[in-house]
């Protein structure tokens, strides 16, 4: 939702080494259902897509920062033996 | 390198009640184009059949939270 020039700034001060996107007009953040009308902002989120575009892991809020989760099932993808995680009980 | 990682950054107040993404583990993740740091356009479906990706939806960015 942050524009690209401040994303830059934002990927400079921390130097990430990975593409950092800019949701500017909400459209992705509203078709991966992250969307809040009420707030008119996002909520955090983890994905872990597949090669073939699949989903393999989510996960949604404040605990989708930790990256235990997604680093796990990249491990699973990477011996190939990739199955679905199943979500989280609310 | 097994995955790539994309963040999407938003700067703002974050939601008391999160939303729960109608999204589930095995369904095709949407595609989408957007713009990188230098402008240039990244599509996810660009990556289908190459690498997997990590999609990381950052949210209050800038905080520290």
């Amino acid at each position: 939702m942050d524009s690209s020039p401040a994303n830059k700034a934002f990927a400079e001060k921390i130097a990430v080494k990975f593409p950092l996107l800019s949701d500017w007009k909400r459209t992705t953040t509203k078709d991966y259902g992250l969307y809040n009308e009420a707030s008119g902002y996002g909520t955090r989120a983890t994905f872990v897509i597949d090669k073939e575009g699949i989903i393999q892991h989510l996960e949604v809020g404040r605990t989708a920062i930790d990256p235990t989760g997604a680093y796990q099932v990249c491990d699973l993808l990477q011996k190939k033996k990739a199955a679905p995680v199943p979500l989280p009980k609310p | 390198m097994l995955a790539c990682v994309f963040a999407i950054c938003a700067f703002g107040q974050a939601a008391p009640a999160p939303p729960q993404t109608h999204l589930k583990v095995g369904m095709a993740a949407p595609d989408f184009t957007l713009s990188d740091t230098e402008g240039k356009q990244v599509k996810l479906s660009d990556y289908k059949g190459k690498k997997s990706v990590v999609l990381a939806f950052y949210v209050l960015a800038f905080t520290g939270g």
